[in-house]
């Protein structure tokens, strides 16, 4: 049934009729559609989630795993660079393999896709959940519960992300899962800024006139909060969100590389650049392939993320007329 | 306990702090001694400016402060000492030779007591007599609290040593178990046999020190040259140190120093890779460079191998060094020494090898001792697992210590990218590991807090990565710590990991240390470290090799086994 009626709207657009305002989700597409950058950057990262998710699948194919030791495929005497061209590229090892171990690169890559995306959702979900909870009770409590909220989050703001990690990394003990650990880490420590705008955007929203209505008519908070406010701070949040993922792939690569990411040999992105970053003389395939991908995953989530807010910020969509029938509609 | 400055680390057992400072000086070159001259003329050239680029400043740079093997490095281009390392490349220059001395000492009969005499015509930098008094002197300083740093011999070893203060207290009172009778004569009183005293008295703390001179802790900022070398200026605590000829060093009574440079100029502070980066280009002054404490990396070394040029720059040194798998009996299932001994069956020392930085960075290690002769180095491998492990034994005696159906340990180790106690060596023995059933779970802690719970009894762990190297090459300081049950230590830094109390290992120890030949204790030492070996309270896995580059001006490299670096005392520039 939408089918047919995207049909029929597609067809009048065609003739140039005037649209009826979309509904949001579609709207948001259609914007989000005509974004050229936008498209490429949501078909490379969905393209990468593809990758992390079928990880297993892609290295069965390619035969190998990413922990297996290959001695023979380094050259031993020579501090065990890669044997062959390119670090050992190969029918049976398709980007190489790791200097010292001979591990499968390919394995290794996709597998800390999985990583550092994984960790970078989580994390994500963790800032967003913490921040819509203490925004919101911020926006719609009393004086003091606002008082003592913000000036909590003000705190949470300030602690400086990658020293408190690492503090925070050190001290539990070492059995406890790291990924799950890292997600919390972050996401503990990066919610402030989500909780900040939440709770503006909650002061504003407590003005108009339907919440206004709902509080008269005696609902309490949490039904304000999920009947009114949540549908208003979905795009102000989903836009802040699609911006610190990549942020938090990054902060996962950084603690990675400091050592204090996952434990190996479960394979991360930051992982791989702390042990490659000395061979980029020697074998800088091993340096080149996670960095080249860790730069074109937080690229593309960033015009990802760009293009999210633009499709979902009210005052663009004036500037956005493509796609909306109006350039049509004006030619015609 | 000393380690060699292998790349950028901190020296993490507790002994070794200072070591630094002495791992210094050794370029690579050529292991034979045709190639002394380093380049096809015969003589080498003399003076000159030799630039030695280092990491770890020469901090403290009082001859009692110094922790050093041997003398040092450019320590020992300023302090001469009653014995000292004999100047040669490869397994000779793990011999003792006489210095100051005209011998390597004469012990008495159960050598308890040991005569030095001083050669004839010894001089400091302004001329003035070296006396034996004046190497009195410079031991009893370095009993001061205010002068720490050292090795801890004297103390346990000179009778009277634990509780003697120092000359700066008690009106300047003396240690009376070293005795003076005459100029060019001393004597020390032991209070055990100790056959190896020739080996410390290599140490800085027996440089003389004249009284006169003496300005405490201020000693440092212009000690008294006994050496070819004086200081003419040291930087930010020995950052930057600019040495120059001191006229009155003579080398007829210094066999064992060439001092071909005029002058030396020590800059610290530099990242490894910037060394190896500024010796490969060779640039400038860089030409005429050297690095006492910084060695090639598995990665730089594969860059080096690529390019015939850099590649003929590149010396090898041994150091008496084992890197290895301890085992803590006291926890379970370590106490089973079955278990152990599959653990030893089941390692992949080829794997091991290549995350040490690979065959030429690495060699297998079977035995606890290092692979030299001077250790007393007996070959043996009472639980062959081949060059990849042998899986099949480890399930085998897995099974019969009641583990058929797999085992599950901790494995704990350092987060330093050192290659030697760090992660990849962790991940390449667990990966040969779970080949036998045996899955290992990392326990992976930062480098300070690794040190402090492997050396502490309470919190040891039963399964974890070690390292171990000696004061100076023999099989004594290397073994007395690690299984002799009497130096396990309740509060405090312990190494003897297997916590191992044996009356006959500890009685054989003291036996050996009444021998005052050499060779015969070597032997020994040798037999002991196959026995204690049995028991299977650690797993060699490797010992390091070292891979120095040096700039292209430089000639005549001699690396001996005792330090495995490059001996500024025998570089000669053009």
């Amino acid at each position: 049934m939408s089918e047919a009626r995207a049909a029929a709207e597609g067809a009048r657009a065609g003739t140039g009729t005037v649209l009826a305002p979309a509904s949001g989700a579609r709207q948001f597409w259609r914007r989000l559609r005509v974004q050229r950058a936008a498209l490429v950057a949501a078909i490379v990262v969905a393209l990468l989630v593809l990758l992390a998710l079928t990880a297993p699948l892609l290295t069965a194919v390619e035969g190998q795993d990413p922990t297996t030791y290959h001695p023979e495929l380094v050259d031993s005497a020579r501090g065990g660079v890669p044997v062959g061209t390119f670090g050992g590229m190969s029918a049976d090892h398709w980007l190489g393999v790791e200097p010292q171990t001979g591990r499968d690169l390919f394995a290794r890559l996709v597998y800390g896709a999985r990583v550092s995306l994984g960790v970078a959702l989580a994390a994500t979900v963790v800032e967003v959940a913490v921040g819509l909870v203490m925004g919101v009770a911020a926006g719609l409590g009393n004086r003091w519960v606002d008082q003592a909220l913000s000036r909590f989050t003000d705190v949470v703001v300030a602690l400086p992300l990658m020293v408190m990690s690492l503090a925070l990394l050190a001290i539990v003990p070492s059995d406890f899962p790291r990924p799950v650990l890292v997600a919390s880490v972050i996401g503990l420590i990066g919610w402030g800024s989500v909780a900040k705008i939440v709770r503006a955007q909650t002061l504003t929203l407590k003005q108009l006139d339907h919440v206004a209505a709902a509080r008269l008519s005696g609902w309490g908070p949490w039904r304000i909060a999920r009947r009114e406010l949540l549908p208003a701070l979905a795009a102000p949040v989903i836009t802040y969100a699609a911006l610190l993922f990549p942020v938090n792939i990054s902060a996962e690569a950084a603690l990675s590389f400091l050592g204090a990411g996952v434990k190996p040999p479960t394979p991360s992105w930051g992982q791989m650049l702390t042990s490659a970053n000395v061979w980029y003389q020697a074998a800088p395939q091993y340096l080149l392939l996670p960095a080249g991908l860790l730069f074109v995953t937080v690229l593309a989530l960033t015009v990802l993320g760009d293009g999210v807010r633009r499709a979902l910020d009210p005052r663009a969509a004036s500037r956005l007329s493509v796609g909306t029938g109006r350039r049509k509609e004006t030619r015609a | 306990m000393r380690h060699p400055s292998r790349r950028t680390r901190r020296v993490t057992t507790a002994l070794t702090v200072s070591l630094i400072v002495t791992a210094g000086a050794a370029a690579c070159g050529p292991e034979d001694n045709d190639a002394k001259a380093g380049g096809a003329d015969a003589e080498p050239h003399k003076g000159g400016t030799l630039t030695v680029l280092n990491s770890d400043p020469q901090q403290d740079f009082d001859p009692a402060r110094l922790y050093t093997s041997g003398g040092g490095n450019v320590p020992s281009l300023v302090f001469r000492t009653l014995t000292t390392r004999n100047r040669e490349d490869g397994a000779k220059g793990a011999e003792v030779v006489p210095d100051l001395a005209t011998d390597t000492g004469r012990p008495n009969k159960d050598a308890t007591v040991w005569t030095y005499t001083l050669k004839e015509g010894l001089a400091y930098e302004d001329g003035t007599k070296i006396t034996s008094a004046d190497i009195k002197y410079g031991i009893e300083r370095s009993f001061a609290a205010e002068l720490s740093g050292g090795a801890p011999y004297l103390r346990d070893w000179l009778v009277g040593g634990a509780d003697y203060q120092g000359p700066y207290k008690d009106k300047g009172k003396g240690l009376d178990s070293i005795e003076t009778p005459d100029e060019r004569t001393i004597v020390f009183h032991l209070n055990k046999p100790e056959g190896e005293f020739p080996y410390l008295a290599t140490q800085t703390q027996f440089t003389p020190v004249p009284k006169a001179a003496d300005k405490g802790t201020k000693y440092e900022e212009h000690p008294v040259s006994s050496g070819p070398y004086k200081v003419v200026e040291n930087q930010n605590d020995g950052e930057r140190l600019i040495l120059e000829r001191n006229e009155h060093w003579s080398a007829k009574t210094d066999e064992e120093r060439k001092a071909y440079p005029d002058r030396i100029d020590v800059r610290s502070g530099l990242d490894s890779s910037v060394i190896n980066q500024r010796l490969s280009a060779s640039q400038g002054s860089d030409a005429a460079a050297v690095t006492t404490d910084t060695n090639l990396g598995p990665a730089e070394l594969a860059k080096v191998t690529g390019d015939k040029d850099l590649a003929s720059r590149v010396g090898t040194g041994h150091f008496g060094y084992t890197n290895y798998i301890a085992f803590n009996p006291k926890v379970k299932p370590f106490d089973n020494p079955k278990v152990r001994q599959a653990i030893a069956y089941a390692v992949d020392r080829t794997s091991v090898v290549n995350a040490a930085g690979g065959s030429s960075l690495a060699e297998p290690a079977t035995t606890y001792l290092p692979n030299q002769k001077s250790f007393g180095h007996t070959a043996y491998d009472h639980f062959p697992a081949g060059a990849s492990g042998n899986a099949a034994k480890a399930r085998e005696l897995l099974k019969q210590a009641g583990y058929a159906n797999g085992l599950t340990v901790t494995l704990t180790h350092s987060n330093a990218k050192d290659f030697e106690t760090g992660p990849e060596i962790a991940t390449a023995v667990q990966d040969a590991l779970k080949k036998a059933g045996i899955t290992v779970k990392l326990d992976g802690l930062e480098d300070n807090d690794y040190s402090d719970t492997i050396q502490d009894v309470k919190s040891e762990p039963g399964f974890f990565l070690a390292h171990w190297g000696a004061d100076w090459p023999s099989g004594g300081p290397f073994l007395a710590p690690i299984f002799d049950g009497r130096q396990i230590v309740e509060d405090g830094a312990n190494f003897n990991t297997g916590q191992l109390n044996d009356k006959s290992v500890n009685e054989e120890i003291d036996a050996i240390n009444k021998l005052t030949d050499l060779d015969a204790a070597a032997k020994r030492w040798g037999a002991l470290d196959k026995r204690i070996g049995e028991q299977a309270l650690t797993v060699p896995l490797f010992h390091p090799v070292y891979k120095r580059l040096y700039g292209k001006d430089v000639k005549n490299v001699v690396i001996s086994d005792w330090t495995g670096v490059l001996d500024v005392s025998q570089v000669a520039v053009d």
